[in-house]
């Protein structure tokens, strides 16, 4: 464990289309520009606010307002609904630039990613990096339109590129190193911090820390055994620090999906339809990554507030919509008829690569799996959910794949089915 | 309020084609780049003076491209299907401006 500051030169870059979606959307139609405007997943009251204008925010419009509370905030707001093909476009737009600099890109959501250029500076990239940011955010101006912002942060480690690549909203380019990393540190709250949000702020302030500077100089034992009281205490020394941390790849442990229901008084062959179309969605999911499950979850939030679930894990792997769907029933089959279902979710886990290309000795196995590549090739070809079970068509045109806030692993299954 | 308008109709459209448009880092291998000039709709004549956004849509198989257009006083978005060379007018929005 290190307890000086990096020292190195900064090589990792962070880039970040803020308000992504809004100013895609800005980029599209120009008559949108200059004017506040919220992204929702519906066109609905309570619909969530997914991505908001600079000119909404400064009405005090955030990220994850109802759509209705953002409407009391900014009056004249105009909303519209997402439109995944279009951030695909620019998402797929900023990968191929930023590959161009370095092999090392990890994208971290739809509108982030990450640049590492360690092992590229002595023969490719020469140029100093705040003048390859700048050409970053000329390309993107340049490939995808005029109305496109990005913030770029410089640091030795993706925490400080990213805490650098926040300070100068909508459009700037800042670095960090250890020259001036307490200054920086000196300008922000410990909230303004990644991963530091209130209840994180309250550990820290247990221990007499109330500010980032506090925090950079407390030791790694106060942080491990009375902060965090876990080993995230000295991860977070190290991070503020400039050491790299955070440089992980996580495996998938669960793939599932889930919906609040369309109808709050729904009868129960409404909401068995509704899983049907989850059970459908888990599958998909499942074969693109090319998974099989032998743990299965299912759990319903009540309409008085109560939650229920039930797990079980199987003997046996499963892949195909079928087999999920009947073990899902059998768990669902179980649930207390407290009150109406207003969510439903289905979660497959103990996930294991799947072993559909070995021809089994069983016929039936064989038949399975070769149904279950035709359906999907069929679905692949016309769009997703064209063959479906016949319990979950009408719950087809209910359940939309909506943008996700996070990762980007499913992006193409969006797109295929939008 | 948004004044969308679902049209989903065939339009006759003149458009500009340029080959290796753009600074010089694109243009290796850059393909014919399209821009919608003009679109004739229900018996008027619509000059586009910018292009919002151009982005391929995946249906099924096939591909088409989207493009957001504007001609000053709406949006317009139209579809191109580069495999039959048909131009569709799928919507128009308006009542943005004051």
């Amino acid at each position: 464990m290190h307890s000086e500051l990096n020292e190195e030169q900064p090589q990792i870059l962070h880039i970040d289309l803020n308000s992504c979606f809004a100013t895609v959307e800005q980029q599209a139609r120009p008559s949108l520009r200059g004017r506040p405007l919220g992204v929702t997943n519906r066109l609905t009251a309570n619909a969530c606010v997914v991505a908001a204008s600079f000119e909404a925010k400064e009405q005090g419009v955030k990220v994850g307002m109802r759509l209705s509370e953002a409407r009391d905030l900014a009056p004249d707001l105009i909303a519209i609904e997402t439109d995944p093909p279009k951030y695909h476009y620019v998402y797929q737009q900023l990968v191929r630039i930023m590959k161009s600099y370095s092999p090392k890109v990890s994208m971290k959501s739809i509108d982030e990613g990450i640049i590492d250029f360690h092992g590229t500076r002595e023969n490719i990239n020469k140029r100093p990096l705040t003048v390859i940011g700048y050409e970053i955010k000329k390309r993107l101006r340049d490939d995808v339109g005029s109305w496109m912002r990005c913030n770029i942060g410089i640091a030795p480690n993706r925490f400080l590129a990213k805490t650098a690549a926040s300070l100068h909203k909508p459009d700037g380019l800042d670095v960090i190193s250890h020259t001036n990393l307490r200054k920086t540190l000196a300008g922000l709250q410990l909230t303004d911090l990644t991963g530091i949000a209130e209840r994180n702020e309250a550990r820290l302030n247990a221990c007499g820390i109330y500010t980032p500077l506090q925090f950079l100089d407390a030791s790694p034992k106060i942080l491990r055994n009375r902060a965090f009281k876990s080993i995230i205490g000295e991860d977070w020394h190290q991070r503020l620090r400039g050491w790299e941390v955070d440089d992980n790849e996580w495996s998938t442990k669960t793939i599932g999906r889930q919906f609040v229901m369309d109808d709050y008084q729904a009868p129960d062959e409404k909401v068995r339809s509704r899983l049907a179309h989850l059970c459908e969605s888990t599958g998909l999911k499942m074969r693109h990554k090319g998974f099989c499950a032998r743990g299965l979850a299912v759990y319903i939030r009540y309409k008085g507030g109560d939650y229920w679930s039930s797990r079980k894990a199987f003997k046996s792997s499963f892949f195909s919509n079928s087999e999920i769907y009947r073990r899902a029933t059998l768990l669902f089959n179980q649930h207390p008829r407290l009150d109406y279902v207003v969510e439903l979710g289905v979660t497959a886990y103990l996930l294991e690569p799947s072993g559909t290309n070995q021809v089994s000795i069983l016929e039936d196995v064989n038949k399975e799996v070769w149904l279950t590549e035709a359906v999907d090739e069929i679905n692949q070809r016309f769009g997703n959910y064209t063959v479906t079970f016949a319990s979950s068509a009408d719950a087809k045109g209910k359940i939309k794949q909506k943008i996700p806030f996070g990762s980007t692993r499913y992006f193409e299954l969006l797109i295929q089915e939008a | 309020m948004e004044n969308n308008v679902h049209i989903n109709k065939a339009v006759n459209v003149v458009a500009f084609y340029f080959k290796n448009a753009g600074p010089a880092y694109r243009q290796a291998g850059s393909r014919l780049k399209c821009f919608p000039k003009r679109m004739e709709y229900d018996g008027r004549r619509v000059e586009f003076t910018e292009t919002g956004l151009r982005h391929p849509v995946q249906k099924g198989k096939s591909l088409v491209h989207v493009f957001d257009m504007t001609d000053g006083n709406a949006d317009y978005r139209l579809e191109f299907d580069a495999q039959n060379l048909d131009w569709k007018l799928v919507s128009i929005a308006d009542a943005f401006r004051a």
